[in-house]
């Protein structure tokens, strides 16, 4: 090894290191504070022994309507994302002034979490989990139009250039020849994105816009501690069976 | 058919980058001929089937099928040309997950209504002239196969089947054997001959071996690499 390059892996190294001591004073690391705080946490967990299930039927309830909300958001989120992933993706914008654009609008939806549009969604038509189905769907839009665009432009050019021959217009040509290629990949996108809903869903009640996230608060806020860990297990329980069927649907249709 | 429907290329230029590919090439292909395209790779035989087909536009010249100006034509006048085309590609460039009938229909593509691609309802008469042509290239049996299960040589069959459903007037074919073993490319050319005779198809038809051109085509067309800083050997 020469002397310069290991005068570079020293200056990398203590680049590294700068960037992690400024993360670790803009983020208030005190480990002082985690160990005064430990012992209320411990008392905590030693009420919320045994978990409460006497609400199951409510809670089941709730659980329900999150799995819902991430079903109808991420369905909603595709039949947006349909035409908007065709306008950005590079082998089947019409028109290519209209790809930068398209590609912004689905960046923009992209990069503001459920959350966020759920916040602005319970202030315009009120609490409950309709306005998570309006939040999920256009962060979803985003995504999926994302993930699909990117299956769309690696699809190979052949079969298409052999369909043009046909003289068709464009629509037909993507239909006939485009999606029966990239369906499996679509339609795998579109699982993994159910299940990514269904675990940023669980939140969406903190904001009033529905689901197990509700019941969730309202327990933290009582201090009920064995409820809290009753739905938490509800949670757990939800999120593991779904990413399992997904995981299952995807192998088969991979 | 009368001789105004033969291909006419002029003095046709193409080069990328400042580098010629194609310096003033004419070839004439009267109805119903098969001229063999004969050159080494890099002599510019892809990039003149796909300028003829319109998939790239050339630099200069002309390409007149029939009264067709194809060097001219842009958008939906390009598509309406195109439909006399069929194009046999080296690849065979089938739609994988499509069964042999599906990629056969894809040369009806262009008359069928939106929502019978969408729910794969093909009108009866598409229907009947796609297992015709199946019969016609030897693989009805084949008919409800994925493409992507087929050999090659039967890929490519189905490839000639998908050009003779749209009826086209000429067939262009990219060294349409260059991907197959020995027994099938001689079945493929020959079937090649046999329905560009039976429906007075011209072909023009890119293939890098003297010996096969010699046996399968009406008429050779050597093409050499254009004059220019040419390292590819």
């Amino acid at each position: 090894m020469s002397p310069w390059r290991g005068v570079r892996f020293g200056l990398i190294l203590l680049a590294v290191a700068a960037f992690y001591a400024f993360c670790i004073a803009f983020a208030e690391i005190d480990l002082s504070r985690l160990w005064r705080g430990l012992p209320r946490l411990g008392a905590w967990a030693a009420r919320a022994w045994p978990p409460d299930f006497s609400d199951f039927p409510a809670l089941l309830t709730r659980a329900a309507e999150t799995i819902a909300m991430a079903t109808l958001g991420a369905t909603v989120g595709a039949l947006i994302a349909a035409p908007l992933c065709l306008l950005a993706a590079r082998n089947t914008a019409p028109v290519s002034f209209l790809q930068l654009p398209a590609r912004w609008l689905l960046d923009a939806l992209r990069g503001i979490d459920s959350f966020v549009f759920a916040l602005l969604f319970v202030a315009a038509v009120g609490l409950g989990p309709f306005a998570g189905v309006l939040g999920i769907a256009l962060h979803s839009a985003g995504s999926i139009a994302k993930l699909w665009s990117e299956s769309i432009e690696s699809v190979e050019r052949g079969p298409i250039e052999a369909a043009m021959m046909s003289g068709a217009g464009r629509l037909r040509i993507i239909v006939h020849a485009l999606l029966p290629d990239v369906l499996p990949s679509l339609s795998s996108s579109m699982l993994y994105i159910w299940e990514f809903n269904l675990r940023a869903s669980t939140v969406l009640g903190l904001v009033g816009a529905g689901g197990i996230g509700q019941e969730l608060k309202s327990s933290i806020d009582l201090l009920d501690f064995p409820r809290v860990l009753a739905i938490l297990l509800i949670i757990m329980a939800m999120v593991t069976a779904v990413d399992q069927l997904s995981a299952l649907i995807r192998r088969r249709i991979a | 058919m009368s001789s105004d429907q033969s291909l006419r290329i002029n003095d046709l230029c193409k080069s990328y980058g400042g580098a010629p590919v194609l310096d003033r090439f004419s070839l004439r292909v009267a109805p119903g001929e098969f001229v063999a395209l004969l050159g080494p790779s890099g002599a510019g035989k892809t990039t003149l089937l796909r300028c003829v087909a319109g998939l790239i536009a050339p630099d200069s010249g002309e390409i007149m099928l029939g009264r067709q100006p194809m060097h001219l034509l842009t958008g939906a006048a390009l598509r309406r040309a195109r439909h006399d085309i069929g194009f046999v590609f080296q690849q065979f460039n089938l739609v994988r997950r499509r069964t042999a009938l599906g990629n056969v229909l894809t040369g009806r593509l262009s008359d069928v209504a939106l929502w019978r691609i969408v729910l794969g309802r093909f009108p009866d008469a598409d229907r009947r002239a796609a297992f015709s042509a199946l019969e016609r290239v030897g693989l009805l049996d084949q008919a409800w196969q994925r493409a992507d299960s087929l050999s090659g040589g039967q890929q490519q069959r189905v490839a000639i089947a998908r050009a003779l459903v749209q009826r086209s007037r000429l067939m262009l074919a990219d060294e349409p054997v260059a991907s197959l073993d020995p027994a099938a490319a001689e079945s493929v050319l020959s079937l090649l001959r046999e329905v560009a005779r039976e429906h007075e198809m011209s072909v023009l038809c890119s293939l890098h071996q003297p010996a096969l051109a010699e046996r399968y085509a009406d008429r050779i067309c050597a093409i050499a690499a254009a004059r220019g800083p040419l390292t590819i050997a």
